[in-house]
């Protein structure tokens, strides 16, 4: 069949003869999942969404119907994803998408989504943007779903998670942020503003750089020069070459915050350790049973895949049960039922007890956060290892800094 | 002899494409509208390089600003999309002037990286001014041309077939063999009595008008406008592999190299990251070892010459 | 005390640049070959570099030595099934050469891009300091890393300085990038002057991606940045000339760590841009560049 297609474009895009659409069986339920898979917070999108496919089908499928993952790789570019989405919505028939990481990409697919009635849910991209868009639009965009928290949200855990262990354990009182330029940081960045001080880190200076940038020497000579007791990051597209640079100029105050590529497995070796003591947010954690299915998920994982999964892969999983399961109780892939179904989910995953937010809150279609829900972690690399050290409850050790941080007394 | 060989080989293939949505799903139609777009981009392209000898290695500068003239204007002033295609047009048309009237003194490498340096500022001013310009989120738009995939599919249909006539036509008129003289050997035609300067700015506000209507016309169909979809490098780097792919000076074999790569990449989807590996082969071996491109095989083959 | 740090770290930043782009004008002006594919060997270095260095265990300096030598067989590879092909090419119009040469060149970068991306992942890879610590020069703490890319850099510069001006071989390369035809007329074959220049691109590409490598970090997305900013300071020395370029990597480091500096780290880039755009306007020739 996959060749009867082929044979179809390759006639149809030198204009030289007809191709009649395939004929298609009805079986399996088509989950879309869009991501680009040379980056290594992309690729655990479709793998974690596998597994979890491969665990409904094992146990019968939804409705006496197996789950189908078909993956499209979209370079991380907007117009290859809308390509992507477009393809998967009118060629593969698939009755579900999750898609990328990237606020960008999810940004540009969320107006599809409403055009072509297919629900669509992300599993790492931050922006506010994307369920504000619901809340505007409901009619229109109430197929889109957001399946990882808000910038703004983010940036509460960050700083509550500062109030413990910043300033009350290391007795901190100032704080610069350094964050990168994008869409995503934008409400990052005006909560840390608000909610640093609040915590008790008096916001000293504010630093946004460009996404493209190579050298960090400047930004860290600057920042050394303000004085402040820590760095509080909003990190996604840069992580490797800041923190390597860190490490080697011996810039004296702790990394804190949202690092992205921090929380790839393979970020150690990428750095050749130079992340020791790097502190970053996380949902779930490899080592931590957030609920019962975190360190399950996590080792199957690494068996099957060689690696520790990065932060989008444990929301990828959690999402096509989710959607599974709006399926079953929809009693089919139509959208206006499956959307409907979805807003009712009350499911416990590997991240937490998820619940959407309803379509008049700000962050309609959002997750729930707070005690009982979705927290948040604090993770810091460790010897090679990320150690959880937030909140106590969970923590599995103790911060511990590379002997050039310079801590206040 | 060469417009009637094209002609016969352009006429049955329109027909084709305008019979296509009878035949073909959604998806495919989908994939040919952008392949049009780009087709239009590349012929663009094709005539500042093919007949003015120009490497212009920014054509997703002049394309950038046409969509994002657009897109500008259907988002904060609600213009409708016609008004917002002709003013993308414009606005391609002046910055291409004044891109063009110093750089059209120089020649060669360096004609080719101030070309390469606009697209380069044009970007760092977008996500520079992100408040304005969406920065690299990008700017979605309240109109879009059509939701229905036929509908978009005739738009550009249509919209490649004329440019891609009148591109066509001029590059056999008498003007585009000025060009052509001008471009092969300057100072020859210059002693002929043609003004090149003249002849060459006037190619290039051609190649910017059309690049900037296509780029406007893109934007419209995809619903946002995004400096990855317009103005990136990588844009301006397809656009010209699919002119000298298809066969450079031949307009028409611009737009075949264009439907061709967006066709090819998405057959090799599959391969997920590899695609672009095998795309760029497969472009290089063409180049290597028949660099006419396609439309000059064709052409040859075909008994001319 | 900020004048300071900026020179410093300007210092270590425009050896690099130097370093990525001496090889890039030699072969332009030997050849007239832009090789466009430049950025991507880099990366290239860069990544066997950290591969080997890594996933071996073989060690730092077994690592860079890996990396430098796969570049020079990306050079060789250039040269030989791409570059050479299209100048020997009777298909190919004489005045089109060029342009066939930057899209092939182009073309293969691309292609190498993409097979690191796909092997590798394109998350950014760094590579293993042949030293670690940090030195205060003057109180401004300066690794030692900066110091030695910096050196290193300079030592390479060198060694191409002996090799063009003290040996014969060297001194036919000179006088190729002068005057072609009259190199010909005297019995050399150009051919094997083509084949040493690419070979010394090639390692000076090399250690300048490894260099990289272990300063900045290197991602194989930063391919084309990297070949636009040889290019740029290629062209802001003036084609073809070795001194010119070396000045101009210095004035690219400067204004890029200034504005880094003084305005924002956003805007790092767009200075020179706008450089750029006014020398090639007024002094198309660049700054050290014959007509």
């Amino acid at each position: 069949m996959r060749i009867t297609h082929k044979i179809g474009i390759a006639s149809a895009a030198f204009g030289l003869a007809f191709a009649a659409p395939a004929a298609r069986a009805a079986d399996p339920i088509k989950i879309g999942v869009i991501a680009e898979t040379s980056a290594i917070s992309g690729v655990g999108i479709p793998n974690a969404a596998k597994m979890a496919a491969e665990e409904i089908n094992a146990k019968g499928g939804v409705n006496g119907r197996m789950i189908e993952i078909v993956d499209y790789d979209d370079h991380s570019s907007a117009a290859d994803a809308v390509r992507a989405f477009q393809r998967a919505a009118q060629q593969d028939k698939v009755a579900a998408v999750i898609a990328s990481y990237i606020s960008e990409v999810v940004l540009a697919l969320e107006p599809w989504a409403g055009r072509l009635k297919m629900p669509l849910i992300t599993p790492g991209a931050a922006s506010n943007e994307i369920t504000k868009r619901v809340h505007d639009d409901y009619d229109h965009m109430k197929y889109v779903f957001h399946g990882y928290l808000a910038s703004t949200q983010l940036s509460d855990v960050v700083c509550e998670a500062g109030k413990a262990l910043m300033v009350n354990d290391l007795k901190m009182k100032t704080a610069v942020i350094m964050s990168e330029d994008a869409a995503w940081t934008i409400p990052l960045d005006e909560e840390y503003v608000k909610c640093l001080p609040a915590s008790g880190l008096k916001v000293l200076d504010h630093i946004r750089l460009s996404p493209d940038t190579t050298d960090f020497t400047p930004i860290f000579n600057k920042i050394e020069g303000e004085k402040p007791d820590v760095i509080v990051t909003g990190i996604s597209h840069v992580g490797v070459q800041p923190t390597v640079q860190w490490q080697q100029q011996q810039v004296p105050m702790p990394m804190y915050g949202i690092a992205s590529q921090a929380t790839n497995a393979t970020f150690w070796k990428d750095t050749n350790g130079a992340a020791d003591g790097v502190i970053f947010n996380m949902v779930a954690a490899p080592d931590v049973a957030v609920t019962a299915k975190t360190i399950p998920f996590a080792k199957a994982y690494k068996e099957k895949y060689g690696s520790l999964p990065g932060y989008a892969a444990y929301q990828s999983y959690d999402e096509v049960f989710m959607w599974a399961e709006a399926i079953r109780k929809a009693g089919g892939t139509d959208p206006d039922k499956m959307v409907e179904a979805m807003e009712k989910t009350d499911y416990v995953g590997t991240i937490g007890r998820i619940e959407f937010l309803p379509k008049d809150n700000t962050f309609a279609h959002g997750m729930k956060i707070g005690e009982g829900y979705i927290t948040g972690l604090m993770v810091q690399w460790q010897n090679g290892n990320p150690v959880t050290i937030w909140p106590a409850n969970v923590a599995t050790g103790k911060m511990v800094f590379p002997a050039f941080t310079k801590l206040p007394q | 002899m060469i417009r009637s060989r094209t002609f016969q080989l352009a006429v049955p293939a329109l027909i084709v494409m305008a019979l296509l949505p009878l035949g073909v799903d959604g998806y495919i139609l989908g994939l040919l509208t952008l392949a049009y777009y780009y087709a239009v981009f590349a012929m663009s392209w094709d005539l500042l390089f093919g007949f003015a000898g120009e490497v212009n290695f920014g054509p997703s500068f002049l394309i950038g600003i046409g969509a994002y003239t657009a897109a500008l204007l259907n988002h904060y002033w609600l213009w409708p999309i016609p008004a917002c295609l002709v003013a993308g047009a414009f606005a391609a048309v002046i910055a291409g002037a004044v891109l063009a009237v110093p750089a059209l003194r120089l020649t060669g490498p360096y004609f080719g990286l101030v070309t390469l340096v606009a697209v380069l500022l044009l970007q760092n001013m977008i996500v520079l001014f992100a408040g304005i310009t969406g920065g690299e989120i990008g700017l979605d738009l309240p109109d879009v041309l059509s939701i229905d995939d036929n509908t978009n599919y005739y738009y550009a249909l249509v919209f490649m077939t004329v440019s891609g006539a009148i591109l066509f036509g001029l590059a056999q008129s008498p003007v585009g063999l000025i060009l052509q003289a001008s471009g092969q050997n300057a100072t020859e035609a210059a002693a002929l009595g043609f003004n090149v300067a003249k002849h060459k700015l006037a190619a290039f506000c051609i190649s910017a008008f059309f690049s900037g209507l296509a780029g406007a016309m893109l934007i419209f169909y995809m619903g946002t406008a995004s400096v990855g979809t317009v103005v990136d490098i990588a844009v301006g780097v397809n656009v010209i592999i699919a002119a000298v792919l298809g066969g450079r000076r031949t307009i028409i074999g611009a737009a075949l190299g264009a439907i061709f790569l967006i066709g090819a990449g998405e057959i090799l989807r599959p391969l997920g990251q590899l695609a672009t590996f095998v795309v760029s082969a497969v472009a290089l071996v063409v180049i290597l070892f028949f660099p006419g491109g396609f439309m000059g095989r064709i052409l040859q083959s075909g008994g001319r010459e | 005390m900020l004048a300071l740090q900026i020179l410093i770290d300007g210092f270590a930043i425009s050896s690099l640049y130097a370093l990525g782009a001496t090889g890039f004008t030699l072969i332009f002006g030997v050849s007239g070959v832009l090789n466009l594919s430049h950025g991507a060997i880099m990366v290239v270095a860069a990544v066997i570099a950290w591969w080997v260095a890594g996933t071996f265990g073989a060690g730092a300096y077994l690592g860079a030595l890996a990396g430098v030598a796969a570049a020079l067989a990306c050079a060789f590879f250039t040269y030989s099934v791409i570059v050479r092909p299209i100048q020997n090419s009777g298909a190919i119009p004489k005045e089109e050469k060029e342009i066939f040469v930057l899209t092939g060149t182009l073309l293969w970068g691309i292609m190498l891009q993409e097979a690191v991306a796909y092997l590798f992942t394109d998350n950014p890879k760094t590579v293993r300091p042949l030293v670690d610590g940090v030195v205060m020069i003057l109180g401004v703490r300066t690794p030692w890393n900066e110091i030695l890319t910096a050196a290193l850099s300079w030592g390479a510069i060198g060694l191409l300085y002996l090799l063009v001006n003290r040996t014969r071989t060297g001194k036919s390369l000179l006088a190729a990038s002068m005057n072609p035809r009259g190199l010909t007329l005297l019995g050399f074959e150009m051919s094997n002057i083509y084949v040493l220049v690419w070979a010394i691109y090639g390692i000076l590409a090399g250690i300048a991606g490894v260099l990289l490598g272990a300063f900045l970090g290197v991602s194989s997305a930063n391919a084309g940045t990297l070949t636009a900013s040889a290019f740029s300071i290629v062209v802001l020395g003036g084609l073809g000339s070795v001194s010119g370029s070396l000045i101009a990597a210095y004035v690219v480091g400067y204004l890029e760590t200034m504005t880094a500096y003084l305005v924002s780290p956003s805007i790092r880039t767009v200075p020179v841009l706008l450089l750029l755009v006014l020398v090639v306007y007024l002094r198309p020739q660049g700054l050290l560049g014959r007509r």
